[in-house]
C-alpha cells in the first residue's frame, strides 16, 4: 500500500457524518442503482416488454383466436383488446411471478453476499435500510408491470389499430374511453401485485433465501388460483390476492360496478401491511452474525 | 514500536466503553461479562485464539449483534438501541469485508458514500492510499482476497472515522500484503486515529498496539498496556538440540532460571528468559555438550499468550 499517498487526519473532520445522516432516500437510490445494474432485472424487463409484440404478431399470423380468454375474440378487431388479453393472462400467474422475481431476493441477496455488515455499518439506520429496499422493490415492480401494459397497448395499436373497443357487457366504447378503461384496468391490478411483492419481501427476510423468496409467493399465487377455479366459498375467494387482480372486470361491465374493486383494494392493503410489518419487525431485531 | 504516550485527545468519555457485555448463542457464551475501555489515541489490540469472542465483541460494537446483557458505548453514546446514533465516527469491518461482486470496486465505494450521506469525493484519495486505483473499475468478483481486504480499508477511510475497527486485517494476506497493511495501520494511528484491531498474531499486536486485551473463551484474560504485558511475559519456550541430550537435560534441570525442561523426541524443550539461556549455554559448553540448535520458536509474549488462553503452539500456529 502506498506510503506516499496522504490522507487527512480524520480526528477533527468526521463530525459532519453524524450531522447529515442519510435516510430512506439514500437507500432507495442505492437499491434502485443495484437493481438496474443486475442482468437478471434487465433481461426480465426486456422480455416482458417484448412479449406482447411477439404475442400479437403471432395471433395476426394465424387463423384461430384464443376464444376462451376474455377479449380473445376481439384481438384482430381492435388494438385495445391486446393489453386486456395480456392482462387477463398475466394476472393469473405472470404478475405474481414478476413481483416475486424483483422483490424475492431484495433482502436475501445481502444475506447471500454477506453485505449487511457493510451497509449496516454506514450512516443509515436499519429502519431506513428496510424502507429504502421496500420502496425500491415496489417501484421497480410497478414500473415493470406498467411497462408491460404500455407495451401491450402500443403493440395492439400499432399492429391492429385504434378501433372502437367492446366492453365486458358488449357495449361499443370509443377509443378515448377504451384507453381510459385499459389504463384503469392495469392500474387496478397494482395493489394485488404490491401484495405479492410484500409477501416476497417478507419471505426474503424470514428465510434469508433468494430461491424461497421467489418460489413461495408464486406457489401461493398458484394455490390461490386453483382455489378460485373451484366453486367454493366466495368469502374465502374474495380474501385472496388473486381476486383483487381480476376485480377490474366489474368496471368494464355494463352497468359497471366497483364493489369487487373496492373490496380488492382493502384485501391487498391488509396483505401488504401485514407482510411488511412482519418483515420490518424481524429485520429490525435480527442479529447480523453471518458474512 | 509504538509507545503509550501516543494517545492525544482525552475526551470526557472513552472512545469505546463496554460494561458487563454478554452475548450468548444458545448454550455458548460467546462474550461473557466483558468490561473494557478504549481511550482516544489508543492502538488497542484485541487478541485471542479463534472462537475467543473477538468478532462477536466487534459485531456488538458495530450494532450488528445485540448484547444479551451489559452495554457498549462509543464516545459516551450507547450503541443500542439505535446504533447509527453512536457510530458516526466509527468505521471498519468485521471478518472479511464484503462488497457487491457484480459491481466494480469504485461503484461499491460510490454506493457506500451515498449511504454515508456524501458524494464520494474522497474515493480517488482512499483508492490511492490502498493502491487500488488501477483496478477500481474491475468487478469485485475479480479481486483477490488481499484486494478485497484493501477495498475494505478504503471503504472505512472514506468515512473519515475517529475510531477505526479492523477485525484481523492481515488475515489471508501474503507477506508483502501483511507488511503493507501493518504500515498503513501504523501510519493512520500516527495521524491520531484511534484503532481497535483484533488479531491472533501476537507479533502484530506487539508491533502496533499501545494497549491490549487478551480474550479467552469470551472473557478477558488480560487487559492493560503493552508494557505491562511485556513485564509479565518473562520466559519464552526454547528448543535445544545437542550432541548429548541426556547430559544436556540434566544440566538444564540444574541451571537456575530454566523451567519445565523436558525431552520431546530429538530435542529438549524448556522455558527460560534470556539471562538463563546465556547461563545454560556456558554450562553446556563447560559440560562438554555440543549445541547443535538453540532457538525460541515463539517469543516470550507468544508463550504468555498461549498460557493466558490455555492454547498450545500447535493449536494456533499463526499466533507464533
Amino acid at each position: 500500500m502506498s506510503s506516499t499517498a496522504s490522507l487527512d487526519t480524520p480526528t477533527a473532520t468526521a463530525s459532519h457524518l453524524t450531522q447529515r445522516r442519510p435516510g430512506v432516500g439514500a437507500v432507495y437510490g442505492v437499491e434502485l442503482g443495484k437493481l438496474v445494474r443486475q442482468t437478471k432485472v434487465r433481461v426480465i424487463g426486456l422480455v416482458m416488454v417484448a412479449a406482447p409484440w411477439v404475442f400479437i404478431l403471432l395471433v395476426l399470423h394465424q387463423d384461430r383466436l384464443p376464444l376462451e380468454t376474455l377479449y380473445g375474440r376481439y384481438l384482430k378487431t381492435t388494438g385495445f383488446a391486446t393489453p386486456m388479453v395480456v392482462l387477463v393472462v398475466a394476472a393469473q400467474w405472470l404478475l405474481p411471478l414478476i413481483a416475486s422475481f424483483i422483490s424475492g431476493d431484495m433482502f436475501s441477496s445481502d444475506d447471500n453476499h454477506g453485505t449487511y455488515k457493510t451497509i449496516l455499518t454506514r450512516s443509515v439506520a436499519r429502519g431506513s435500510v428496510f424502507w429504502g429496499k421496500v420502496l425500491a422493490a415496489l417501484s421497480a415492480t410497478i414500473v415493470v408491470v406498467l411497462a408491460i401494459g404500455a407495451s401491450a397497448l402500443l403493440a395492439g395499436l400499432v399492429c391492429v389499430g385504434g378501433q372502437d373497443f367492446i366492453s365486458v357487457g358488449g357495449t361499443l366504447v370509443s377509443p378515448g374511453a377504451a384507453f381510459a378503461d385499459v389504463a384503469v384496468s392495469w392500474l387496478s391490478v397494482l395493489p394485488g401485485v404490491i401484495g405479492f411483492a410484500a409477501l416476497a419481501l417478507c419471505v426474503s427476510i424470514l428465510t434469508r433465501n433468494s430461491v424461497l423468496g421467489v418460489v413461495v409467493p408464486v406457489v401461493v399465487g398458484l394455490v390461490c388460483q386453483m382455489y378460485m377455479f373451484l366453486n367454493a366459498w366466495d368469502t374465502v375467494r374474495h380474501l385472496m390476492l388473486n381476486w383483487t387482480m381480476i376485480a377490474w372486470r366489474g368496471l368494464l361491465d355494463d352497468p359497471s360496478y366497483t364493489a369487487p374493486l373496492v373490496r380488492g383494494l382493502g384485501v391487498a392493503a391488509v396483505y401488504t401491511v401485514v407482510f411488511l410489518a412482519l418483515g420490518y419487525l424481524v429485520f429490525r431485531s435480527r442479529d447480523v452474525k453471518e458474512g | 514500536m509504538p509507545t503509550e504516550t501516543t494517545a492525544r485527545a482525552r475526551p470526557e468519555h472513552p472512545v469505546v466503553s463496554a460494561t458487563g457485555l454478554t452475548k450468548r448463542y444458545g448454550d455458548l457464551v460467546a462474550v461473557d461479562a466483558i468490561d473494557l475501555q478504549v481511550r482516544a489515541g489508543d492502538v488497542y489490540g484485541l487478541l485471542g485464539p479463534n472462537g475467543a469472542g473477538k468478532t462477536t465483541f466487534m459485531r456488538m460494537l458495530f450494532g450488528l449483534v445485540r448484547p444479551d446483557r451489559g452495554t457498549i458505548e462509543v464516545e459516551g453514546i450507547p450503541v443500542q438501541p439505535v446504533p447509527v446514533r453512536a457510530l458516526g465516527g466509527v468505521a471498519g469491518f468485521v471478518e472479511t469485508p464484503r462488497f457487491y461482486p457484480y459491481l466494480s470496486g469504485r461503484k461499491n465505494l460510490e454506493l457506500l458514500a451515498k449511504l454515508d450521506g456524501g458524494g464520494g469525493g474522497r474515493i480517488n484519495e482512499v483508492l490511492d492510499v490502498v493502491e487500488l486505483s488501477d483496478r477500481a473499475g474491475s468487478k469485485v468478483r475479480e479481486y483477490s482476497y488481499g484486494m478485497v481486504q484493501r477495498l475494505g480499508v478504503a471503504a472505512s477511510l472514506m468515512r473519515e472515522p475517529r475510531l477505526l475497527v479492523l477485525d484481523e486485517p492481515t488475515n489471508g494476506l501474503d507477506p508483502a500484503g501483511i507488511r503493507d497493511m501493518r504500515a498503513l495501520i501504523q501510519r493512520l494511528a500516527d495521524s491520531g486515529l484511534t484503532v481497535l484491531l483484533s488479531s491472533h498474531h501476537m507479533d502484530e499486536v506487539d508491533e502496533m498496539c499501545t494497549r491490549v486485551a487478551i480474550m479467552r473463551r469470551g472473557q478477558l484474560a488480560f487487559d492493560g498496556s503493552m508494557s505491562e504485558l511485556r513485564g509479565r511475559a518473562g520466559r519464552a519456550t526454547r528448543h535445544l538440540v545437542t550432541s548429548d541430550d541426556a547430559t544436556a537435560l540434566t544440566i538444564c534441570r540444574t541451571t537456575p532460571g530454566i523451567v519445565h525442561a523436558e525431552r520431546e523426541g530429538a530435542r529438549i524443550v524448556f522455558d527460560a528468559d534470556d539471562r538463563a539461556v546465556e547461563r545454560l549455554s556456558r554450562e553446556l559448553v563447560e559440560g562438554g555438550v555440543g549445541i547443535r540448535l538453540l532457538h525460541a520458536p515463539t517469543s516470550a509474549l507468544t508463550t504468555l499468550f498461549f498460557r493466558l488462553t490455555d492454547t498450545e503452539a500447535g493449536d494456533d500456529e499463526e499466533a507464533a
